[in-house]
């Protein structure tokens, strides 16, 4: 067992940060941050847009994806280490969600050759269209319907958190096509256009947007939305895989979107973060590495991040070789998001109040950056899937512990 | 005008609904002071604001049945 680079990936590390170091601009850095550029769709100002053409142009972009689809055919851990160096500078170079995944597991060839190779350009975008205002933790109790005309289906209903809905270019939407179904049985998938008509966007404004979170941010949006659909339709084309089967789909594309380094990353920048600050800073001329409470801390939070990066690794690892992978996502989704709370609450309790002060104090440490990420750190535990969805599924799945059953009815005497 | 099922306070459907942006992908934006709705049992009710329809969430037939 080795879990050294080989010269190959170390040189390929050192490639990417040069990149990195000649063209993330302050002004790249700002529009590609989500938090700063809540006025302006993220990634698609023209320093983004010229740095990912750069960036797509190295083959850094869909490298695990087969290069009949415009990807490189290369493998996940050359993926890890780029996306690794990116992600600490700020910039997604991920396919953005559960949609491709899906696509090459269930989608026709006809989808495959459209959308794979226009996601990794960036040309097209997905955001995802599962959660809905009255269905609580269990996406199963979905209610938005696609109802089948002829050669189309017409979609009603809405959606709640779709929060790249004001940046994206299509949607991957789950809408129930059998209502006589069981509830996790007559659920479809659908990819299609944001200009399709009927659609419409309804700003929700987060914790993070008062004041709007400085650059460096890396959890939370500003913006999410509520989607509605009134009698859209759509052709029958756009279903991704079998009708009626599309939970199986859902659940196959989120676990597999949950194998990699971005859960894993924004945690552990944090980790960086707070050590780079504590060796440059000093609190009245006092360094806070000195005290030990704080360096006991910090090695503490160092530990659990190794932690989110050997769960990431042997991930990657059952992936790359075809094995089973079924609740393994759903481990990292749970320690890496908790992480990510603990060690921004530790960083918050070592810089003393100065550390809960946001952007707009003059006293604020770092432009707020630690304060805005406690707050936002709340999110990445119940987004894509809350950490009490994902236990239970480590529980059945990986541990083959029964489902749950509802208790019977106890009928009064 | 409809009118909230939790507060009964006044709501204009048309408002709520009405086009005042379009984001890039060209799907259509509201003004999200106007109001918002929910889709239950085949039906949109409208409300005049978040928190109204987070109540209505939690307990619908309560609210429509006046019960709640």
């Amino acid at each position: 067992m080795d879990f050294a680079y080989t010269a190959e990936q170390e040189a390929l590390r050192r490639e990417v940060r040069q990149f990195i170091k000649d063209n993330v601009t302050p002004e790249v850095a700002d529009e590609t941050n989500p938090e700063t550029a809540s006025e302006r769709p993220r990634g698609t100002g023209p320093a983004a847009a010229a740095l990912y053409k750069r960036i797509y142009e190295r083959g850094w972009l869909g490298i695990t994806y087969p290069k009949a689809y415009g990807g490189q055919g290369g493998d996940r851990l050359t993926q890890y280490i780029v996306e690794e160096e990116f992600t600490r500078a700020g910039i997604n170079i991920t396919l953005g969600g559960s949609g491709a995944p899906a696509i090459m597991a269930a989608g026709t060839e006809e989808q495959k050759q459209f959308y794979i190779p226009r996601l990794i350009k960036r040309e097209v975008s997905f955001c995802l269209g599962f959660t809905e205002p009255h269905a609580g933790a269990d996406l199963a109790n979905l209610r938005c319907s696609a109802v089948r005309d002829g050669d189309d289906y017409v979609i009603n209903g809405q959606k709640m958190y779709t929060s790249a809905a004001h940046m994206s270019t299509h949607i991957y939407l789950m809408a129930r096509t059998d209502r006589n179904a069981a509830k996790h049985d007559g659920i479809s998938i659908f990819l299609f256009p944001m200009d399709t008509p009927g659609i419409t966007v309804r700003p929700l404004w987060t914790i993070q947007n008062n004041p709007t979170a400085p650059a460096g941010t890396t959890y939370g949006n500003s913006r999410t939305n509520e989607t509605f659909f009134d009698d859209v339709r759509i052709h029958k084309s756009c279903l991704l895989g079998e009708e009626n089967k599309g939970w199986r789909v859902g659940s196959m594309g989120l676990n597999l979107d949950r194998v990699g380094a971005a859960r894993y990353l924004i945690s552990v920048r944090r980790d960086e973060d707070i050590v780079n600050w504590v060796k440059r800073n000093k609190f009245d001329g006092f360094a806070p590495g000195q005290n030990p409470a704080i360096r006991d801390k910090i090695a503490e939070m160092w530990i659990e991040a190794q932690v989110c990066r050997l769960m990431t690794m042997r991930s990657m690892s059952i992936v790359e070789r075809g094995g089973k992978f079924t609740y393994e996502g759903s481990a990292e989704k749970v320690w890496a998001p908790e992480h990510g709370v603990r060690i921004s609450e530790a960083i918050t309790q070592m810089l003393g109040p100065y550390g809960s002060l946001l952007r707009t104090s003059p006293h604020a440490i770092e432009d707020g950056v630690f304060a805005h990420n406690v707050m936002g750190s709340f999110q990445s535990g119940i987004n894509h899937g809350s950490v009490q969805v994902m236990r239970d599924q480590v529980a059945r799945r990986g541990l083959e512990l029964p489902s749950s059953r509802r208790p019977k009815k106890v009928e009064a005497k | 005008m409809a009118k909230c099922p939790v507060c009964q306070g006044a709501v204009d459907e048309a408002a709520a609904k009405a086009q005042t942006g379009m984001t890039p992908g060209g799907a259509k934006e509201v003004d999200p002071t106007m109001g918002t709705r929910q889709f239950h049992d085949g039906t949109w009710y409208y409300f005049d604001s978040l928190d109204c329809r987070n109540k209505f969430t939690r307990n619908p037939d309560g609210y429509l049945q006046g019960s709640a």
